[in-house]
């Protein structure tokens, strides 16, 4: 039998019928139905050779390691379910395609087209589930049925109530499949096996077995709609019926009965197995039908009859005794039969009387007196009255339970199926008697309740024939299979041969005979009749209030939301200081716990190395502490930078003279930076909004000083190994041609750093740029807006005058005409020996920089760009050359930055060396250049900048580099 | 074929710096970009199939010998997310092409992407560690000037917490690298581990906690992520897509190689309680939001929990776990970043409570974010689910039940909160908007085009799951033998 | 290393530290500067005492040239970074007049609304 396909056709098609969207009409019903047919056939094809006991196999293996296969078994059970499955497929998409039928012809919704698609998706997937063998396949259609029963639920989704039906009905099982995962997962590992026949073929035992199938049989659970997960299934009905009658009754709500009946035989005498089913099911059997009598909306009240009847099932078919899994198949079938009838009946009185409310229902049986007919045989078979099919199955049933002797959950069981079977009765008669008979006796009490009006007969329109089709051949079969009961016994026989072989050698009867079984039927039908007709005396009449386990769900489900927002509340405090605080806490126990761990003994340490290196600390840190007391920005900035001068004289005092420089430089033009913008920020520090007490904040500070402090000292006196440097050292002349070390290795040894550093700061400048164009159009616009003429120089707001003034106090008042050429010839060579001597392409940038600056302000100029480029434009250059010099030589087939030495022997000077990594420090000197002037000229401002640009700043490509270069 | 590694970053940075001198011609610009993230993808996918048969890969840059140059290193987890990464960048540049406006978008913006994607790759090649911070630096730099691309309120107020704590990360990350090397002699990843291993234990300690604490702050790991929330969201979709599907990744890439090369075994309860928390707090954040974006920025953080759990664990099957976590999560959550961008630039909004029925506007778009969520909600048979399995069969097998049950509800939780976005925007009454009721795959061709290609190979990597497994197994225990990191050819 | 010299590292971290607890952007970057200072002094010094400068030809022993191509290299990526933390400082001063740190809005909201709900429950 060819499974796969039997599997993956159906899908096929459903992907067809959803592909088109909305253009799709009711004849998508008609496709799908078709599918089921063919899918029927090839079963009942097959069918006499699998009765016989032959097992067809098919695998596919997605991820090995992880047992993760596609296998399919067909075994008598899988055969019988599929057959199900597809039968009722058949009939629910042909009722569909009249249902989805406006009154005046066409589709009544424009979505027909997507429920059918999904419908018959979900068919499939219900396909694939019952013939599952493998653990990982069980779970994949599993999951699938779940959320295409999420999306059928919620196919009205502009209604609140749908959507939350759908969601609920989603979580639950989806929780229930999580437990399924995790338990079959265990048995996997436990069993060493990943199928389910191989895991019954030898069961493990143990602990965790036991774990997992707790586990195993709570997702069932959840599934069927069992005790305590039973609310969801109330809440499905809010799909539409043929949605309800197919997913919701006869299929899947099946699939943990399905994996019980499988797994039963094997387990069921495991510890907690055998109280769970008959605990979960006899509650779900006693609850759902209390509940069902006390609905006055028909579907919800076959609804909560489901939730009882698949009690009932996992009774049958979860204690594991021959003779039990015999009834429960038996049942299983019965059930889908006249279940899927009644919703289809119920179907058809909503569409054609709107309405499925028994209090306005009276007397329908007079107007549709075929459809009562049809309503009246089903419901006999779910009243399980003989000679129904579902009378049968439950005498069976019944007998199987009174043979258990000495089993304590046995007796439990037999109790509860006996009060079930007398509230089924009492139900079934209610809901018949309220549909087609008497209807609900409404309110006793004084009509202070606005009353639901009765229908009106002549508004209620004549189902087409077309339409009673299904139902009828459901409620039929109910009954034939009942009179047929020893021929249709037999292939139960064989069916549930397969999951339990002692139980193939069992028979259906339709007349048990006197006995006990049959006394206890009789007198379910006589008390359950008398309940219905007691309960119809003093009914109230009013709205049930939810089931109360929905209102545990809505409580532990905000429960849920409420502590998340909580918890999130408390750690998203969307405070930057507090982030801070959290990160330097975590570094603190970080180094804490190394510190716990040992550290090595640095007591040996110098206290100092020089007198010099005492005097420059002790500077450096009181400037540095002296920051703290900084009320004005300014002295702020002039402290810290003071301290850093203070540090670069260190790194000269450490034989670090490149270093010196640079910090030196960096320090100046930071602090320049800090000028050019804090002039427009306010002068003083607000007081700061404490987020922390002050002395939780100086408590952080000082620790981390400290743990810094030890844990640098640790660190050294641990030290050991010899550096790389001596390497460097070692190589530096001969091999890359350089005496300063250092420089060469910043552009030879490790000039991919370089590379890197000079990126950061290149796009850097970007950055900057862009913000402050940004800020820069702003500002114009509102100018604009603000209609002021910008050429008046009133206009500007005097920040910007004074801004000028401060700058030129700052710069001009300390140039003359004179540096800027110096400066420049300097630039040129501290760049050019940096390769021999302190120096190099960065010093020489920002000195080259400073050069230009000081130039343009000697004109007078305070913008130190050309009009038309930008110094951006330089850092492109730069890192262009930079990127040329260190891939050049990859197409001589070296390596990035491999640097080649020239010697040349030009006249007078004698030998001269050429350094290819000189050319790199090139890049290096002009993209720094550019990428000071860029900052420069951002953060200072000049009326020019909005006056000349004005007039094109609305339709103007905002960011065009050319403007970027003036106002930026 | 060495010669590969150099240009993944050189060619990037190259045409950064023509993107800058030719700023003033956007078509150029993106095409200068189109080409060259298009080739340094059809690069990295050479060097994976390179790395994958005939072993690692390894440049010495400057030609000096191993001890001392700055190497590139290719192994088989380096190559994978080499790919991943130029993958995506290459994805999400077109995309951000197909979004309106953006020839009037910043000159800078291309420049700045483009150092941004040689900033990844040089994290990922790195075979020396201060060569790997100064590619955090350029990712970044590049990455700051990204998200304040527009400057306005939002992304300045985001932007500046962003900026901040990275600042903060990077000067920790210096601190560490310069202390190891104070205290080993050597930044060469491949020299390192025997070199560390003759540390004291407490120096030691030290070291690995001051690493992890700088790369979990980038992988947003709890305590940590706090910055990610509050920052991701402000950024231009695109933006976002990228920081979403790549950044944290680095991070992680970054924690995998300090766990698994240099201190092997070291702190493993303490990561398994770091994922934990990480993966149930990310999922309760997602649960609090109502904004389809801040949702998806929290789960990037709930995600990680799950990487962090499969590096704790340990071991070849774990490891494979996490190697596949990262595969199938950099473009599932791409996607459904791209998703949500759709959804911004045509609704104007992704607050939940302003965004409705689009599923009835278009069933293709509603699939498009449909299968990523179902992927990342770990529902079989998309590739989010092998990952889970993975993560959880090694758990079991190593009898850390805490650990399967926090995963486990964790991925509830994110059930929860996709199930969040998809009746919020997906279903219930359509809002009126500007552009009225056309189809959004249709309106946005581009866009939506991407985020197709992007799904596509969400299923993709669902469907080859079994060779990617393999693979991630081979990963896996190259991972394990670190006596062979950095040496050419091993495999 | 010399204990002087630690101290003075701890010292220029504490303030660091202390600035960058601020929630006033100016402060922060101040902060982030001596950090950074506090750092790169710490690099050099553990990479070894004081000694002739690394270059050919004078004569040893030399310092570790290593430590200072990393701090040199940290320098300059700090001046990057401060250089941008300024730009954004100054566009924050054209959003809203000032360049104080704020809160995230969305996380406030969540927070408040959690607040005015614990209210309500009393």
């Amino acid at each position: 039998m060819p499974i796969l396909l039997l599997v993956i056709v159906p899908f096929v098609v459903a992907a067809a019928v959803l592909a088109p969207g909305g253009r799709v009409g009711r004849g998508a019903f008609w496709v799908a139905a078709l599918t089921m047919a063919g899918v029927l056939a090839v079963l009942l094809a097959g069918a006499p050779g699998i009765l016989d006991g032959e097992v067809d196999q098919e695998s596919l293996t997605w991820v090995g390691d992880l047992g993760l296969t596609l296998a399919f078994r067909v075994d008598g059970f899988g055969l019988f379910m599929a057959v199900i499955v597809s039968g009722i497929g058949l009939l629910v998409f042909t009722y569909s395609s009249a249902y989805f039928r406006g009154h005046h012809g066409g589709a009544s919704r424009p979505d027909v087209g997507r429920i059918a698609g999904l419908l018959l998706a979900f068919g499939a997937s219900m396909l694939g589930l019952v013939l599952a063998n493998g653990f990982f396949t069980l779970f994949l259609f599993w999951e699938l049925t779940s959320v295409t029963s999420f999306l059928l639920i919620g196919i009205d989704d502009r209604r609140v109530a749908a959507r939350a039906a759908a969601q609920r009905a989603l979580l639950v099982t989806g929780l229930g499949g999580l437990a399924l995962l995790a338990g079959l997962v265990l048995l996997g590992q436990q069993s060493g096996t990943t199928t389910l026949s191989g895991l019954i073929a030898n069961p493990p035992d143990g602990t965790i077995t036991t774990v997992a199938l707790v586990l195993v049989l709570t997702g069932a659970f959840a599934k069927s709609a069992q005790f305590p997960f039973h609310f969801w299934l109330p809440g499905a009905m809010a799909a539409p019926t043929p949605v309800s009658a197919y997913l919701h009754s006869a299929t899947m709500v099946k699939a943990g009965i399905v994996l019980i009946a499988r797994l039963a035989p094997a387990f069921a005498t495991v510890g907690p197995w055998r109280p769970l089913v008959v605990g979960a099911g006899a509650a779900s059997l006693l609850l759902g039908g209390f509940r069902a009598l006390r609905e006055q909306d028909a579907k919800l009240a076959l609804a909560h009859g489901t939730v009882s009847q698949l009690g009932l099932l996992v009774i049958l078919v979860g204690i594991g005794e021959p003779e039990l899994t015999y009834a429960g198949t038996a049942m299983i079938l019965a059930h889908a039969l006249f279940k899927a009838a009644l919703f289809l009946v119920v179907g058809i009185v909503d569409h054609q009387t709107n309405t499925r409310d028994m209090r306005r229902l009276a007397g329908l049986g007079r107007l549709l007196p075929g459809l009562a007919v049809i309503g009246g045989l089903a419901a006999l078979s779910m009243a399980a009255v003989i000679p129904t099919f579902g009378f049968v199955a439950k005498e069976a049933g019944l007998h199987g339970l009174l043979e258990l002797e000495g089993m304590g959950a046995g007796t439990v069981a037999l109790v509860a199926v006996v009060l079930g079977s007398v509230l089924t009765v009492a139900y079934s008669v209610r809901i018949f008697d309220g549909v087609f008979l008497r209807g609900v006796a409404t309110s006793t009490a004084t009509g202070v309740r606005m009353e639901p009006a009765p229908i009106d007969p002549a508004r209620v329109h004549h189902p087409r024939p077309t339409f009673l089709v299904s139902p009828a051949v459901l409620a039929a079969l109910s009954v034939l299979f009942g009179l047929a009961a020893a021929r249709v016994g037999e292939v139960i026989a064989e069916v549930a041969g397969s999951l339990d072989p002692k139980s193939a050698d069992k028979h259906l009867v339709l007349w048990p005979g006197l006995g006990p079984a049959l006394g206890i039927s009789v007198a379910t039908w006589v008390v359950g009749a008398a309940t219905a007709e007691v309960l119809r005396r003093r009914s109230r009449g009013r709205d049930p209030r939810p089931v109360a386990a929905t209102r545990v769900y809505a409580w532990c489900f905000d429960g849920l939301m409420r502590g998340a927002r909580r918890v999130t509340g408390v750690v998203q405090s969307g405070s930057l200081p507090v982030y801070l605080g959290v990160i330097l806490l975590t570094l603190l126990a970080g180094l804490g716990y190394g510190a716990a761990k040992g550290f090595p003994d640095w007591t040996d340490l110098p206290f100092a190395d020089s007198g010099v290196e005492i005097v420059l600390a002790i500077a450096t840190g009181a400037l540095a502490l002296a920051v703290i007391g900084a009320r004005r920005r300014f002295t702020s900035a002039l402290l810290v930078g003071g301290s850093g001068y203070g540090l670069a004289l260190l790194f000269l005092a450490y034989g670090a003279p490149d270093l010196a420089v640079t910090q030196f430089l960096v320090e100046t033009l930071i602090i320049v930076m800090f000028f050019l913008v804090l002039q427009h920020l306010p002068d003083r520090f607000r007081p700061p909004p404490s987020w922390a007490p002050k002395a939780l904040r100086i408590g952080l500070s000082v620790a981390v000083g400290v743990m810094v402090t030890v844990f640098a000292l640790a660190v050294t006196a641990g030290r050991e190994a010899p550096s790389a440097g001596s390497d460097y050292v070692e190589r530096s002349l001969d091999e890359a041609g350089g005496k300063n070390v250092v420089n060469v290795t910043l552009v030879d040894f490790r000039g991919f750093d370089t590379l890197g550093e000079i990126t950061v700061l290149g796009v850097a400048a970007i950055g900057v740029v862009n913000l402050v164009g940004v800020a820069r159009r702003e500002q114009r616009r509102k100018r604009l807006l603000d209609g002021i003429d910008l050429s008046d120089p009133e206009a500007l707001d005097s920040a910007d005058r004074d801004a000028r003034r401060r700058f030129r106090s700052i710069v001009l008042s300390t140039t003359s005409r004179g540096l800027a050429p110096m400066l420049a010839v300097v630039a040129v060579y501290v760049a050019a020996r940096g390769h021999n001597a302190p120096g190099g392409g960065f010093a020489g940038g920002l000195i080259l920089a400073a050069a230009v600056v000081l130039g343009y302000l000697a004109e007078g100029r305070r913008s130190f760009s050309p009009r038309r480029a930008s110094p951006l434009l330089l850092v492109g250059v730069g890192l262009g050359i930079a990127v040329a010099v260190a891939v050049t030589p990859l197409l001589f087939g070296g390596t990035l930055l491999e640097s080649a030495i020239w010697k040349v022997h030009p006249p007078v000077i004698g030998e001269v060396k050429l350094v290819s990594s000189a050319l790199f420090d090139l890049g290096v000197m002009v993209l720094v250049t550019g990428v000071v002037l860029s900052a420069l000229a951002a953060f200072v401002r000049e009326p020019s900048d909005d006056a000349g640009a004005s007039g094109s700043a609305l339709e103007g490509a905002p960011g065009d580099p050319s403007r970027e270069g003036v106002s930026g | 074929m060495s010669a590969l590694l150099p240009l993944m970053v050189a060619l990037p940075l190259g045409a950064a710096a023509l993107a800058v001198i030719f700023g003033r011609w956007r078509r150029l610009q993106w095409v200068i970009a189109v080409v060259t993230i298009g080739l340094t993808l059809a690069m990295a996918v050479v060097i994976l199939i390179e790395v994958d048969h005939d072993g690692t890969l390894r440049a010495n840059l400057g030609g000096w010998p191993g001890r001392i140059a700055i190497s590139m290193v290719a192994d088989r987890l380096a190559a994978i997310m080499l790919v991943l990464g130029a993958a995506m960048l290459f994805a999400v540049l077109i995309y951000a092409l197909g979004q309106e406006g953006v020839d009037a978008r910043s000159p800078w913006y291309v420049p700045a992407y483009l150092v941004l994607s040689a900033g990844i790759s040089a994290a990922f090649l790195a075979g020396d560690l201060f060569n790997l911070f100064v590619a955090f630096e350029i990712l970044l730099m590049a990455s700051y000037v990204l998200i304040t691309m527009e400057g306005n309120d939002a992304q300045i107020r985001a932007g500046t917490t962003y900026v901040v704590i990275n600042v903060v990360e990077s000067l920790l990350l210096f601190l560490a690298v310069g202390l190891t090397f104070a205290a080993t002699g050597t930044l060469s990843m491949s020299v390192l581990p025997e070199r560390i291993a003759g540390l004291p234990v407490g120096v030691a300690i030290g070291l690995n906690m001051m690493l992890l604490l700088a790369f979990g702050l980038k992988a947003a790991v709890f305590p940590l992520f706090s910055w990610l929330p509050d920052s991701y969201p402000a950024a231009l979709s695109p933006v976002s897509a990228v920081f979403a599907g790549l950044l944290t990744k680095v991070g992680v890439y970054a924690m995998i190689r300090t766990e698994t090369l240099l201190f092997p075994g070291g702190q493993r309860t303490l990561l398994l309680v770091i994922a934990g928390i990480t993966m149930v707090i990310g999922g309760l954040g997602a649960l609090a939001q109502v904004d389809m974006k801040r949702i998806l920025s929290f789960h990037i953080v709930s995600q990680i929990g799950y990487m962090v759990a499969g590096l704790a664990l340990g071991g070849v099957a774990a490891l494979a776990a996490t190697v596949f976590f990262v595969i199938h999560q950099i473009p599932t959550k791409t996607a459904l970043f791209l998703v949500e961008g759709i959804v911004e630039n045509d609704t104007g909004t992704s607050a939940l409570d302003r965004v409705g029925g689009l599923a009835r506007r278009s069933g293709l778009f509603a699939v498009l974010f449909l299968i990523p969520a179902l992927s990342l909600a770990g529902i079989p048979p998309f590739s989010g689910f092998v990952a889970k399995v993975g993560i959880i069969e090694a758990g079991f097998s190593g009898a850390d039940w805490v650990i399967v049950g926090v995963a486990l509800l964790a991925s509830l939780l994110t059930l929860v909160s996709m199930v969040k976005i998809w009746t919020g925007v997906f279903w219930g009454d359509p809002q009126p908007h500007p552009r009225g009721r056309v189809g959004l795959v249709r309106h946005h061709r581009v866009m939506g085009g991407v985020t197709a290609v992007t799904v596509a190979a969400c299923l993709a990597i669902a469907i080859a799951a079994g060779p990617i497994w393999d693979f991630c197994e081979r990963t896996a225990s190259q991972l394990v033998s670190t006596q062979d990191y950095g040496k050419e050819g091993s495999r | 290393m010399s204990v002087v010299v630690a101290l003075l590292v701890g010292v220029l971290a504490s303030v660091g530290t202390w600035l960058i607890l601020q929630h006033t952007l100016t402060r922060v970057v101040l902060g982030l500067g001596l950090f950074a200072n506090a750092a790169n002094l710490l690099v050099l010094a553990a990479g070894g005492p004081p000694a002739e400068a690394p270059i050919i030809g004078r004569d040893g022993p030399f310092n570790d040239p290593v430590p200072q191509a990393l701090v040199l290299t940290s320098i300059v990526i700090g001046l990057a970074v401060i250089t941008f933390l300024l730009a954004v400082a100054y566009r924050s001063w054209t959003i809203d007049g000032n360049d104080q740190v704020e809160d995230d809005i969305e996380d406030r909201r969540l927070a408040a609304e959690e607040r005015a709900r614990k209210g309500t429950r009393g």
